[in-house]
């Protein structure tokens, strides 16, 4: 072992010394051509040493660098000339793995798709849509408190009793009442912790993971949420699945807003995670003062005297969403075909993502 | 820079594939280079959800190749696979006084030899068709070159394959003659096409050691060598994938399960024993039938149902198609994701066109006139129909003639080869069968004894 060790010792050393030659030429260090990583260092003063030298000259450079390019603002600012741009930081989402499947804005095969699939009589108005709430077997403490705030999100929400009905005797029952879509929240450990969504008549079943429940209660200045019809938004669901996804959640609410009820729920879809937030809105105008003694930025003392800003009160619970499958047909575990399953396989980088 | 994973695809042989989808589109995709990325060249007919296309078949001859497809609607349409021409077309709908909604299509066959009661002169071809209900047909179609709707029929025989449950599943083997039939509820059977009599029916496996029975149901099923209508592959909504042997006897001589998922395609290797199996949940996997040995997975983060497999006939290449929307080729030796097309719909069924040779320097769009091809078609047609092959590149005759001949001395001689292959095979199989027989009369005697014994 040690042997082995020592070997590649020597082999990392000379290959960090041939990338670091240039580099090393400021630094007048009788060591330069010796040492080259920290790590290689075997003795721990020295090691350690060598460390917060090259840390404090990290800092040192990158202070440096900062300086300058707020000096170059400044002049920039005092010439009359347009500021230098602003480097975009690199993300997650923005280095995303370039994705086929985003759906182009004039595809005109997307929106046949889109005609044919099974929300379209919802989506089109020509079906109001209806739910069917219900639970698991067992259910408990979070899970009731949990749909009873589900039925004052979701207009036209019905909640049924599981007892000890199979989910597909559920679903035939469903079709024969004309709903349009069922949700089972699925508790356990007295937490909610999925939720199954199945489309009625021949739609979707996707199932999905629930986590970071806070009801109502729980949200400080929280409110209260009228009976008017919800306005949705949707947010950030590119791909093709991700569309269908999207689809299957409008599919849930009503499609005829009433904006004078201010009511808002979010769906944001931020790395394959779905945020969901019930809000409402108001439109206030505020006096400028405010603003000014607030504000340090220059812009602000142009702005207006009385200045309209959106106010939001957050109401209805808080959760996030994670995809686990999406089934084609009715809920049918055994021969079910799936349109997309989450597989271990597919987590092989950080920068891919699905919706 | 962000470390990020780019699918490796090495990219395909020259190959051209057609893809039926929920939509009713047909896709053309073609390969081109030698290490060409696959992608879609044409794309017939316009989406409209009624004429999602449930059923397929190819016959890629050489002349005058057609392709079949069935729709949800009812309809079964004859199109010429080269330009997409609507060649005759039939309504399925008046056979049955059902909706075509309920008893749609679930199999259709094109016969690749005409029968020779017909007059050659008048163009016709055959088709098999099986609904849900089990009302099976076969039809004999002219086909009008003027893309008229109604062709008239030649001839047509209709029965039924079965009395209760609904077929998912046809078949017809390599010769022609034979035709099998299952789904759910129903038990697999054979066919004899020409006199329309029943040959075989399978019998259910026994209860397991918990008395449990699990309800027939099976979702595909393929023969297993061309020249052998004897044995053959099925798989089964609870994910059992099953190997029949007609000549053996009529539970299955080899069963074994797959993953978690009902399997939903399966498709054979033109080696006579190995089999593609792919799943409710994108698993596709190659399994050696003699022995029920997985041999290998075919991964590459497809995640939907696969729908269809399809097998090129010479090219080591096979391609699966499902609800994931992509087409994917893959390698057979390697088992290598060889490239993916992503073609936006539920992906219903894949085809191979075979003939399809591309040479470098020929734009092939510009040459492949449908206009052109059809006034060619019947010229030859009208004087002499064994004379001349039709054409593809008209640049290419030549060479296309030398590969031809040489593509056909390969054919016959593989063929030879596979024929000893299978009658070896067959040997040794049946004496293995028949060992179980005597294993399992054993077994009787022994439990005989046994209940004597308590009797005593």
């Amino acid at each position: 072992m040690g042997g082995k060790r020592k070997k590649s010792d020597i082999e990392g050393g000379e290959s960090s010394l041939a990338s670091k030659d240039n580099g090393d030429e400021s630094r007048n260090n009788k060591k330069t051509k010796m040492e080259v990583l920290p790590s290689m260092i075997k003795n721990k003063e020295k090691r350690s040493a060598v460390h917060a030298k090259l840390k404090h000259q990290k800092k040192l450079e990158k202070r440096k660098k900062l300086k300058a390019r707020e000096a170059a603002e400044k002049k920039a600012l005092e010439l009359g000339e347009e500021l230098p741009e602003k480097p975009v930081p690199r993300t997650i989402e923005n280095t995303r793995e370039a994705d086929e499947t985003v759906c182009k804005p004039d595809d005109e095969e997307l929106f046949a798709g889109n005609d044919a699939d099974e929300f379209s009589s919802v989506l089109s108005r020509q079906q109001t849509p209806k739910i069917l709430i219900t639970t698991s077997r067992f259910n408990s403490t979070r899970g009731p408190a949990f749909i009873s705030e589900l039925l004052s999100v979701i207009p036209n929400a019905h909640y049924y009793k599981r007892g000890t009905y199979d989910l597909k005797k559920i679903v035939e029952y469903a079709k024969k009442k004309e709903f349009t879509s069922i949700i089972v929240v699925h508790t356990n450990r007295r937490e909610p912790d999925a939720l199954l969504i199945i489309g009625v008549p021949d739609g979707p079943t996707a199932y999905f993971k629930l986590s970071n429940l806070v009801l109502r209660k729980d949200i400080k200045n929280h409110g209260t949420p009228t009976s008017h019809m919800p306005e949705l938004v949707l947010n950030n669901f590119t791909t093709r699945l991700g569309h269908r996804i999207g689809r299957l959640i409008q599919s849930l609410f009503p499609q005829d807003p009433e904006f004078r009820g201010r009511r808002v729920v979010t769906f944001h879809n931020q790395r394959d995670f779905i945020f969901f937030r019930h809000h409402r809105y108001i439109f206030e105008s505020k006096e400028s003062k405010k603003t000014d003694s607030k504000g340090k930025k220059a812009k602000d003392e142009n702005a207006p005297e009385r200045k309209i800003i959106a106010r939001l009160q957050e109401c209805g619970p808080r959760f996030t969403l994670k995809l686990r499958s999406l089934q084609h047909g009715t809920f049918d575990t055994k021969g079910g075909e799936y349109e997309w399953v989450h597989k271990p396989e597919m987590d092989t980088s950080r920068r891919r993502f699905f919706l | 820079m962000p470390r990020t994973t780019t699918l490796e695809c090495p990219g395909c042989p020259p190959l051209r594939a057609l893809t039926f989808d929920a939509l009713g589109l047909i896709k053309v995709i073609e390969a081109r280079n030698t290490q060409g990325v696959p992608s879609v060249i044409e794309r017939w007919g316009e989406p409209d959800s009624s004429k999602c296309v449930v059923a397929a078949s190819i016959n890629d001859q050489k002349y005058d190749p057609l392709l079949a497809v069935a729709r949800k609607n009812g309809l079964v349409e004859v199109l010429n696979p080269l330009s997409g021409d609507l060649q005759a077309a039939i309504s399925n709908a008046n056979v049955a006084d059902l909706q075509p909604e309920e008893n749609a299509i679930v199999g259709l066959h094109l016969f690749a030899k005409n029968n020779l009661e017909l007059e050659l002169a008048s163009r016709c071809c055959t088709l098999l068709t099986c609904t849900a209900k089990g009302n099976a047909s076969i039809k004999s179609i002219e086909i009008s070159n003027s893309s008229t709707e109604s062709a008239s029929i030649g001839s047509s025989r209709a029965w039924d394959v079965c009395a209760g449950g609904s077929i998912l599943c046809c078949k017809v083997d390599g010769s022609e003659k034979y035709a099998l039939f299952g789904g759910k509820g129903v038990e697999v059977n054979v066919w004899d096409v020409d006199n329309c009599t029943k040959i075989w029916n399978a019998k259910p496996p026994p209860k397991n050691s918990l008395g449990i029975f699990t309800p027939t149901w099976f979702t595909s099923a393929t023969f297993l060598s061309k020249d052998d209508h004897r044995k053959f592959v099925a798989g089964t909504n609870s994910h059992q994938v099953r190997l029949y042997d007609i000549s053996a006897q009529r539970r299955p001589v080899l069963s074994f399960d797959f993953r978690e998922t009902p399997i939903k395609a399966v498709a054979e290797d033109i080696d006579g024993y190995s089999i593609y199996i792919g799943n409710g949940s994108g698993d596709l996997a190659t399994v050696d039938v003699r022995t029920g040995k997985l041999l290998g997975c075919f991964t590459g983060k497809c995640s939907g149902s696969i729908r269809s497999i399809a097998r090129h006939p010479d090219l080591p290449v096979i391609a699966s198609c499902g609800l994931d929307r992509y087409l994917r080729f893959w390698d057979t030796k390697t088992r290598q994701l060889l490239s993916a097309v992503f073609l936006k719909q539920h992906l219903m069924h894949v085809v191979f066109d075979s003939n399809f040779v591309f040479e470098a320097d020929i734009a092939s769009g510009a040459d492949r006139l449908p206009g052109e091809e059809k006034t060619k078609n019947e010229i030859i047609l009208g004087e002499e129909f064994e004379a001349l092959p039709l054409k593809r590149k008209e640049s290419s005759k030549s060479k296309e003639k030398n590969a031809d001949n040489k593509e056909n001395k390969k054919h016959k001689s593989k063929k030879n080869r596979e024929h000893k292959k299978s009658k070896g095979n067959d040997q040794t199989q049946k004496s293995a069968s028949g060992d179980e027989r005597s294993k399992s009369a054993s077994k009787k005697r022994n439990k005989r004894s046994n209940s004597e014994l308590a009797e005593d």
